[in-house]
């Protein structure tokens, strides 16, 4: 028998486990927890440390399927598989979230994370989500990707759909094993699985997952993960205690921090931000100012082109943990 | 104080470093004016308000480019500013300066 062995990564909502789940013949073994940061925009739950799936692929090729939590803060347990449970694992399939603000950045992120571990494995790009976010396109990512000196493949899939994903699994391993017969196993896994509902539904009542799936069956433009607002995602992350939402133009659009004094300061802040801006383009842009004490809540200011978002928070949350937090946020935030 | 500052210069980690007193630069290792010049009237700002609106901080970054410049204020109102680049971890940056700042502040 030969096993193989690949491990999915990427962001938060990218599809990892739903994906597993589409393929796995076992019950996957995954590690949810109730979420605790910025992801809660998108789902009630998250990995905290791996999912494990299985796939028979002919009676003899089984494949073994490995999913990283997207978290930045469970890096941890990135490194662990990477040295240990998938140190042998023939590709590396990075899913892309079509829907976040800038898909590019998390590319380039999780390509630096996962840079040395690249070297001698193949990796593909799965984009996802493309059903409520077509743009970019699969042209669009080629040529973005050539520019970023990138030659790879890249796929479009719907991590719901077995069939989809096993378009994945097929540009690794066609060529690698030649037992399986690909029509075949697209046939059983479709006729054995139903597509998987993703997330919450996974607690779902059987009319909550049918009007989840009326909703999937609406129109790509209707955005479905506006029910929880940008202010309260940051307010249900862990640490942040105040958070103001700012548009294009630098003005506060929206705001929850009620003492005046850092009011005052973050709404100072943005006005020094705007100034370089404008001023000092040339030195490039500019990502975020951040103020901290030690007696003394941690104000911040992220930009980006369209928005810009201030935070409070506890001055024990490292400035690392407010950044990626804030960039999350900012990642999901519509318009 | 040049010196002082040759020590705060810290290959990876800390690639140049003033000290802003007043409004004024008064010494430097910086080779970018104009990433000097944006420091300056950065923070001479930021920690006026703070001064104004009487907060209690004493440390700001902000990310510019590939560049991040980070502003330690000093007990005698000076502030020492450093340039790093972004993808240094800041954790290294303040614990570098708060192992130097004494001797500054000195």
């Amino acid at each position: 028998m030969a096993d193989y062995k690949i491990l999915f990564t990427g962001s938060v909502c990218s599809g990892k486990t739903t994906a597993i789940r589409s393929l796995s013949d076992i019950e996957t073994i995954d590690t949810d927890a109730s979420v605790s940061d910025s992801a809660i925009r998108r789902k009630q739950k998250t990995t905290i440390a791996m999912d494990y799936g299985v796939l028979e692929m002919s009676d003899s090729a089984r494949l073994h399927l490995y999913g990283t939590p997207g978290q930045e803060r469970f890096r941890f347990m990135w490194q662990l598989m990477m040295s240990d449970l998938v140190h042998d694992a023939k590709a590396l399939v990075l899913l892309v979230d079509n829907t976040r603000n800038d898909p590019f950045k998390d590319i380039k992120f999780y390509l630096d994370e996962f840079r040395d571990y690249l070297v001698q494995r193949q990796l593909i790009i799965a984009v996802t989500h493309s059903d409520q976010q077509a743009h970019p396109d699969h042209a669009y990512y080629m040529n973005e990707l050539k520019n970023m000196g990138i030659f790879t493949t890249v796929l479009f899939i719907d991590a719901r759909y077995p069939d989809s994903v096993l378009e994945v699994i097929k540009a690794v391993l066609a060529e690698r094993e030649p037992s399986v017969d690909w029509d075949e196993l697209g046939k059983r896994l479709m006729e054995h699985r139903p597509p998987v509902i993703e997330d919450q539904s996974c607690e779902a009542s059987e009319s909550e997952q049918q009007e989840q799936i009326e909703q999937e069956k609406k129109p790509a433009e209707i955005k479905l993960f506006n029910a929880v607002s940008l202010m309260d995602a940051a307010m249900n992350t862990r640490g942040i205690t105040g958070a103001m939402h700012l548009g294009a133009d630098r003005k506060v659009l929206e705001t929850n921090i009620s003492s005046m004094q850092n009011q005052a300061m973050l709404k100072s802040m943005v006005n020094l931000v705007s100034a370089l801006e404008q001023k000092v383009a040339f030195l490039g842009h500019i990502d975020n100012l951040v103020l901290c004490g030690p007696e003394h809540e941690t104000l911040s200011v992220f930009v980006e082109e369209r928005q810009a978002l201030g935070l409070c928070s506890e001055k024990e949350l490292s400035l690392s943990v407010v950044k990626q937090q804030a960039m999350d946020l900012l990642q999901w935030s519509g318009e | 104080m040049k010196e002082l500052l040759g020590q705060i210069d810290k290959p990876g980690v800390i690639e140049s470093s003033c000290i802003l007193q007043g409004a004024e630069i008064s010494v430097s290792t910086f080779v970018s004016r104009n990433h000097e010049t944006v420091a300056k009237k950065a923070f001479s700002y930021v920690f006026q308000n703070v001064t104004k609106l009487r907060t209690k901080h004493d440390e700001a970054h902000l990310e510019i480019g590939g560049k991040r410049l980070s502003g330690f204020m000093l007990q005698d109102q000076r502030v020492l500013i450093c340039m790093s680049d972004k993808n240094t971890n800041v954790s290294l940056v303040r614990d570098h300066i708060y192992l130097l700042k004494p001797k500054v502040e000195a």
